[in-house]
């Protein structure tokens, strides 16, 4: 009884939370702060699809900027060269994410543990490179630029001209959404049954009727989806993407850093390693910091450790994602949610 | 006579790429923890020549000298405090913790020396040597002469001495090592600080010819994988085996086909390996 | 009628033959049991006969159908399961989970499945622990699990690779008690077992194995009775 009691105030509370974020915009209109909730809402985005082919199903992708990279080109590139409309182009994006997975998919999946992971490296960096060295497509190194987007209409009426930070807003709390229902879907389904029993173990799994092939690729190409969806809410608000942005190395190990340090395999993992992560990569990034302690006098803007701070601190906020990875992997291997799970337990034992 | 001058070079280039491989094939070997991080040591070791070079004007072949204890010490001491604590789990979670550390060596650096491109320019950075009509750069023949020395003094490490054995043996079955009275402990601390100080002196080695920035080690990061793998995982052969292959390949790729593609025809070669002989060429015969 | 046939099947891996040339067929509704000394095959003819491996020459027929090629989760949809020899229990989750892992074989629903699992739980009396985590059961109830979530596959053979392995004498008959009360239920079941009195109790018919070959087929009595076996596998235990 006290756990429905637990869980009926656990809906409620979410629901709460639900209408403090759709509620958000019209009691704050600062731009940066709606930034950054729009970066939260993608890096929500972004672990939770991770999750499902990397915390469910237990194959540890570290090339998923190449799907995040998929829908971001396929989109900006039709927008820019034959003026498709982004809602239209998107799909192509998407679909372009879909066949990569599929052709990873059969390429990887022949490969367990470590090998898999390097397999995945390898394509995610064949699909950078192939970017940057087909300039007439891709524009190659300079990248896509769109300086302005199509406003979005529905039979002639104008929904929306984005010309604040306001659409892209709901349109990101829209994904993290459905990307975390998505996720519940899978995990409360036959899907979810069977992508956990392959990440427990996969010769188990596979002698209990399972085939790995089938639902590896199954786990993968949902995976591929939502994260390519991302990739192409990224190009649109951004307007801006190149093979360092949206397709580089160090974007698959962040998209895999949310899910861990959160704590993979749950639905609240991604959410609370978004919460971590994005807001102290945005401290650091915006010199929030630097400008505290130079304002507050407790250094001088010409001293040493002053210009220090001001200049190099902001190169430096992926620093902060190899400290908390190495923290917790060392420290909470469980991820954050397992780590405060385990201290309650503690607690209440004791 | 280009194919024979891209050979030549490709050689050339591989000793030094076989370093890197040896260094991660050793580590691999003796913890099955694929080091995630190796690039960064390499660029740590290219910074270090870098200040040896502008600050105290040592040659940076001579600074190898430097370079190797400094390294060995430092990859001894990330063995000892990091890298021991996750030796039992999840291969997954020991490459994340290594892409952290990583992650951290090139941001650190960066922290300290801004994301600029330095350039070591010596008086032989652009001199070449002529032999038989093929032109070869003296600082690449120099460093291959280096790379081959240092091959041979490891070879002859593991071949002949108790210690190399020991670590041999660590590497074919730790579990039967640790029965025979060999202190598993301290080979792993030998062989990180052993596979850290060739990362270290494979940038030293190259740092006359190549930009020093801090993400330059990513690239050597997957470059690593790529020679091991091919070599098979722990074999010492293989791994210089593998580095000269990758060396040869970039370089007559470059040639035939184009320099930007090169990189992606390495790649693929690494995923034909993976998928027909993930044992790799030399996979059998560990080290 | 025979529902499981094996007609000459080989194993060679490089030059050796783990397997050579055996020959036998399986009953409907009996227990066939599987001994032989140790490295005599037996595994591996199990990973030949569920897909694991493909044999090397021969042929498997199973429910009239021949199953070489197949991999093993198309063999366990026909009706084929097997349990491991080294329990591979899904340890992060529960232990009506890992039932249900079984179940979702035969259907979609997640409601007919957690039925199917309680009752395959209750089967094996393991039913009041459903809640635990699987890795937090010890040995033998871990072995009753692994054929909880095999039967929860619905099949027409069971295949038991030393389900009393590392067990007690006590957990030991509760697995014996286990295997007779599902032979009543009429399912066809081959056992590898190293437990001579108990392979005695519990097969209508053995098949023996030693370096690879068959060395003998028979009734209990007949095994028992037979010089070869008593020397290649009875006689260093006498």
């Amino acid at each position: 009884m006290k756990s429905r009691a637990a869980s009926a105030a656990g809906t409620v509370l979410l629901l709460a939370a639900l209408a403090v974020l759709v509620a958000f915009p019209a009691f704050v209109s600062n731009p940066y702060a709606l930034h950054i909730m729009i970066l939260l809402f993608l890096a929500t985005g972004q672990g939770e699809a991770w999750n499902i082919i990397g915390g469910y199903t237990g194959q540890y992708s570290v090339g998923h900027a190449a799907y995040f990279g998929a829908g971001a080109y396929g989109t900006l590139v039709l927008l820019q060269k034959w003026n498709i409309a982004p809602w239209y182009g998107a799909w192509a994006g998407v679909a372009v994410a879909l066949l990569l997975s599929l052709l990873i998919g059969t390429i990887c999946f022949r490969l367990r543990g470590p090998y898999f992971v390097l397999a995945s490296i390898a394509v995610a960096e064949i699909v950078r490179l192939t970017v940057l060295n087909v300039p007439s497509v891709t524009n190659g190194a300079e990248g896509v630029l769109i300086s302005d987007l199509p406003p979005f209409t529905i039979g002639g009426w104008v929904v929306t001209d984005f010309s604040t930070k306001v659409p892209f807003y709901y349109i990101a709390l829209a994904l993290a959404i459905v990307t975390v229902l998505a996720t519940w879907a899978v995990q409360n389904s036959k899907l979810g049954y069977y992508f956990q029993a392959i990440r427990e173990d996969q010769d188990a799994a596979h002698s209990l009727g399972i085939s790995l092939n089938f639902y590896k690729n199954a786990a993968l190409l949902i995976s591929a989806f939502f994260t390519a969806l991302a990739g192409v809410f990224y190009a649109l608000y951004v307007r801006f993407i190149d093979p360092t942005t949206v397709l580089p190395l160090d974007l698959s190990v962040q998209i895999v850093l949310i899910a861990i340090i959160g704590g993979i395999g749950t639905i609240y993992g991604p959410m609370i390693g978004a919460l971590v992560l994005i807001p102290l990569s945005e401290v650091l990034r915006s010199n929030v910091i630097a400008d505290l302690l130079i304002k507050s006098g407790l250094v001088g803007v010409d001293s040493g450790l002053g210009i220090f701070l001001k200049g190099r601190l902001a190169q430096a906020h992926v620093l902060i994602y190899g400290i908390l990875v190495v923290v917790v992997i060392l420290f909470m291997p469980q991820g954050v949610l397992g780590f405060v799970r385990k201290l309650a337990s503690r607690k209440e034992q004791g | 006579m280009v194919l024979v001058q891209a050979l030549v070079s490709g050689i050339l280039i591989g000793g030094v790429y076989a370093l890197i491989g040896i260094g991660l094939t050793i580590i691999f070997g003796v913890m099955r923890v694929i080091n995630f991080a190796h690039g960064e040591l390499m660029m740590i070791g290219m910074y270090l020549t870098y200040f040896l070079f502008t600050l105290l004007h040592v040659d940076p072949f001579v600074s190898v000298l430097i370079t190797i204890p400094i390294m060995f010490a430092f990859g001894a001491f990330l063995q000892k405090t990091v890298i021991n604590r996750i030796l039992g789990s999840l291969p997954q979670n020991q490459i994340l913790l290594t892409i952290g550390l990583g992650l951290i060596m090139s941001n650190t650096v960066m922290l300290a020396f801004t994301s600029d491109y330095k350039i070591l320019t010596t008086s032989y950075s652009s001199s070449s040597l002529h032999i038989a009509g093929i032109s070869v750069s003296q600082p690449l023949a120099v460093s291959f002469a280096i790379t081959v020395a240092i091959t041979a003094a490891l070879y002859w490490f593991l071949m002949k001495t108790d210690t190399g054995q020991a670590i041999r043996a660590t590497a074919q079955d730790r579990e039967a090592a640790q029965l025979m009275g060999i202190n598993v402990r301290r080979m792993s601390i030998l062989a990180f600080g052993i596979g850290a100080s060739l990362a270290g002196t494979a940038g030293a080695l190259i740092s006359p010819t190549y930009y020093v920035f801090p993400q330059v080690g990513s690239a050597f990061t997957l470059k690593a994988f790529v020679i091991t793998v091919l070599g098979g995982m722990g074999s010492v052969v293989g791994a210089t085996l593998g580095g000269i292959i990758i060396g040869v390949v970039e370089s007559v790729g470059a040639v035939t086909i184009s320099s930007d593609w090169k990189d992606v025809l390495v790649f693929a070669i690494f995923l034909v390996v993976l998928l027909v002989k993930p044992s790799g060429l030399m996979g059998k015969s560990r080290m | 009628m025979a529902i499981l046939e094996i007609h000459h099947v080989s194993k060679f891996f490089g030059g050796l033959a783990a397997n050579s040339d055996v020959s036998f067929s399986v009953e409907e509704g009996t227990i066939m049991g599987l001994i032989g000394p140790n490295g005599a095959g037996k595994t591996t003819l199990f990973n030949c006969i569920t897909g694991y491996y493909p044999p090397s020459k021969g042929e498997v027929v199973f429910d009239g159908r021949k199953m070489n090629g197949l991999d093993p989760d198309a063999v366990c949809r026909l009706g084929m399961v097997r349990t491991w020899q080294k329990v591979r229990p899904l340890t992060n989750l529960s232990v009506l989970d890992n039932v249900m892992v079984g179940a979702l074989c035969r259907t979609h629903s997640l409601k007919t499945a957690r039925r199917v699992a309680m009752d395959q739980l209750h089967v094996v009396r393991l039913a009041e622990k459903a809640g635990m985590l699987a890795g937090a059961l010890p040995i033998g109830e871990r072995k009753r699990l692994e054929v909880a979530r095999a039967l929860a596959t619905k099949p027409k053979l069971l295949l038991l690779d030393e389900v009393m392995g590392g067990l007690n004498p006590a957990e030991s008959e509760e697995i014996i008690r286990l295997i007779l009360d599902i032979r009543i239920e009429g399912l066809t079941q081959m056992v590898i077992e190293h437990d001579m009195k108990a392979i005695m109790r519990l097969s209508d018919r053995i098949v023996v194995l030693n370096s690879g070959e068959k060395l003998a087929e028979g009734n209990p009595h007949e095994i028992v009775g037979n010089p070869q076996v008593i020397e290649a596998y009875l006689g260093p235990e006498q």
